[in-house]
């Protein structure tokens, strides 16, 4: 079994009286595609912002190759790709990208490399602010691929993607973590999950309530051909 | 695709970070609309300052000696300027809000704090950013400028670079407290207001404080509109421009500070009393400078020349006891033509106000109401005047020296200029608001996109 990269070790996290997330642990292994499956309030993006250091948390701790890893050194290896942002949105597409790229030194082969894997040339010499849902997610998701950082945590990065797009997009993640990198990626739709993953971690109400693969999930409960959908009923 | 790099993110490059900044504010309505309203208004002051100085000139041939007092600091630069200050009060925070606000407001923060960059340095671009926006700003008054020179107007390069030294300054910090409302700010609607409350905040004190006494007179002189003044008299003032920098880092520190949303409160609050408590030693190291320097071409705050000399020699500590009122004319007077000038080459003096705090109405049946007393070297002397005239003879007598003799040739010539301003309202109602606005155009057309992707259709 691949060794864990990165540790999440007894999260817990609190909005005043509500609990978001409670004792939190599960480990992430490099070149792997883990789904943070929930429905919406169990604390996926909590979870995914307090990883990468974009929110305090009340206890627990992160560990990089097992060792203590502070929140202000988490943006070294991590990068957490926000759901629904549309950065810089009076600037030109290109522009945007080339901010990035250049930000993050990265050379203008990959920069092409990566616009024309997300599908981004028909919009290059658009504003941010007039693309299309689809295409807004498509220019996050670049940006992301663009940076150098072994994980990447993504909040659902399907969400705006026809089913053409969402295999697309799966296809290009699948590659690029063939390649090492990490993907923790928060998905609300199951079925979209159970295509790219290759691990889940089970979230309700601020709690794991199973982690491993769908093999993993299914011999615990019992049911060796259930689908994802029913062993997320099952274990929550 | 490449694999991933090793934990350490390279050390980021500032370039693409400060372009991107630029191009954030440029691309946005703000700057643009402000340079729009700022085109009528300081041109439209410019030409009424024109006039009323042609006016003052035409009066100077018949009797020259008034020519002496006709100062284009005082009579175009300062009137220019003064709606450039107007907008930089009541727009430019909007202007400066967006560099932040717009980040926050459409989640890209999220993005930005994880760039390779240190949070302070973020901070700094954003700061460079706002200050590229001032200069931007600056151009319809640069231009009056260029037009009174062109009229064959008059300009002291020393005291028109200390009145844009102010104002620069000004600008900044206006951009620095912008920053850190937006920083502190869930939008921008809500840093507007905490900008203008520090804005129009200022506007408060100066006209409820003015010529207050004691810890009413102190918190007037934090008023911002105050510390424009000293520049727009032509003097350099070494405390001031360490003040007013100290609070430019100690606002863009604040803004560091709780720019970062995984920060904890505890954290953020720990740090901005450190920050604060650094600034108030900074600013509190500030007011002890003395030194300054009277840029201004007529000398308006220092002595005669051979005063200065003299005056600077006064080794012995020299007391002045003022009995006056703060809000009297008479103090103002005083204050204007002696005082400020004595604290600035005298080395060792103290002012003492005996009727601080108390009001004309309520001092004015004393006896000693209005009297002057100077100490020096164990003398003493009284005078009720509040000429420098009278002052530094007095001065002198107790100090055993004598006056000094006036040097010749030392007076200021002054500069009337009877000029036709009304070439400078079609350049500014007009001309400029249209080159503005093809700038704008300009700015907004799409980007070239490289060969490789348009040749796939990526040019729209």
């Amino acid at each position: 079994m691949e060794a864990a990269l990165l540790e999440v070790a007894g999260i817990t996290k609190w909005y005043g009286e509500q609990r978001a997330l409670a004792n939190v642990s599960f480990d992430i292994r490099r070149g792997e595609i883990l789904g943070l499956i929930g429905p919406n309030g169990s604390g996926k993006t909590t979870l995914l912002e307090t990883i990468a250091g974009l929110l305090p948390i009340d206890a627990g701790n992160v560990l990089w190759q097992h060792s203590s890893l502070p929140e202000n050194r988490r943006r070294e290896v991590v990068f957490y790709l926000p759901d629904g942002v549309r950065p810089w949105d009076g600037q030109h597409v290109i522009r945007v990208l080339e901010f990035f790229a250049r930000a993050f030194g990265r050379p203008a082969a990959e920069l092409d490399e990566v616009t024309r894997s997300v599908g981004l040339e028909p919009v290059l010499g658009k504003r941010v602010c007039v693309l299309s849902k689809g295409y807004a997610h498509r220019l996050t998701l670049a940006l992301a691929l663009l940076t150098p950082h072994p994980v990447l945590l993504m909040d659902e990065p399907f969400d705006g993607f026809d089913i053409r797009q969402t295999r697309e997009i799966m296809n290009l993640m699948r590659r690029v973590a063939a390649h090492g990198r990490t993907f923790t990626l928060a998905i609300h739709q199951l079925a979209d999950a159970e295509h790219v993953c290759d691990r889940f971690i089970l979230l309700a109400d601020g709690r794991v309530c199973g982690i491993g693969s769908l093999d993993d999930l299914r011999a615990g409960i019992g049911q060796t051909t259930a689908r994802l959908e029913d062993v997320f009923l099952a274990l929550t | 695709m490449r694999s991933p790099d090793a934990v350490t993110v390279r050390r980021a490059p500032l370039r693409p970070l400060l372009a991107k900044e630029v191009g954030e504010l440029l691309s946005g309505r703000a700057l643009w609309t402000m340079l729009l309203i700022l085109c009528p208004l300081v041109g439209y002051s410019f030409f009424q300052a024109v006039a009323l100085y042609g006016e003052a000139s035409a009066a100077a041939r018949d009797q020259p000696q008034l020519a002496t007092s006709l100062s284009p600091l005082d009579g175009i630069l300062v009137p220019t300027f003064g709606a450039f200050y107007i907008t930089v009060t009541l727009l430019f925070p909007f202007v400066a809000i967006r560099v932040l606000g717009r980040e926050k407001e459409t989640g890209a923060l999220k993005l930005l704090v994880q760039l390779p960059h240190q949070i302070p340095i973020l901070v700094a671009a954003k700061l460079a950013a706002v200050t590229v926006a001032w200069l931007i700003g600056l151009i319809p008054a640069a231009t009056a400028l260029l037009l009174w020179l062109w009229f064959g107007g008059h300009l002291n390069a020393l005291e028109t670079s200390n009145l844009l030294l102010g104002h620069l300054l000004y600008g900044v910090l206006i951009g620095a407290i912008a920053l850190f409302a937006a920083a502190i700010s869930d939008n921008s609607a809500t840093a507007a207001i905490v900008t203008l409350g520090f804005t129009i905040g200022s506007w408060v004190l100066d006209f409820a404080l003015a010529g207050q006494s004691g810890t009413l007179g102190w918190i007037s002189h934090l008023s911002l509109t105050q510390a424009l003044r000293t520049f727009e008299q032509g003097l350099f003032s070494a405390a001031l421009v360490l003040g007013m920098c100290a609070a430019i880092v100690g606002f863009a520190t604040l803004a560091a500070i709780w720019l970062h949303p995984g920060t904890s409160l505890h954290k953020r609050l720990t740090r901005t009393i450190l920050c604060v408590g650094l600034a108030g030693v900074l600013l509190a190291v500030a007011t002890q400078l003395r030194k300054s320097s009277d840029l201004s071409e007529d000398k308006r705050n220092s002595f005669p020349a051979a005063d200065q000399r003299a005056l600077a020699r006064l080794k012995q500590p020299l007391i002045i006891t003022v009995h006056l009122a703060p809000e009297d004319p008479r103090y103002v007077d005083l204050q204007r033509n002696v005082l400020s000038k004595l604290e600035r080459i005298v080395p060792n003096v103290t002012i003492r106000l005996v009727t601080a705090g108390q009001s004309v109405i309520g001092s004015a049946g004393e006896e000693s109401y209005g009297e002057i007393e100077y100490s020096y070297g164990g003398h003493s002397a009284k005078s009720r005047s509040t000429s420098h005239r009278e002052a530094l003879p007095l001065i002198y007598g107790l100090a055993g020296i004598p006056v000094p003799t006036p040097e010749p040739g030392e007076d200021y010539p002054g500069y009337p200029l009877v000029a036709d301003g009304w070439i400078a309202l079609p350049w500014f109602f007009v001309a400029l608001p249209l080159l503005i606005a093809v700038a704008w155009w300009w700015n907004r057309r799409p980007p070239r996109i490289p060969a490789q992707f348009a040749k796939n259709g990526g040019q729209l």
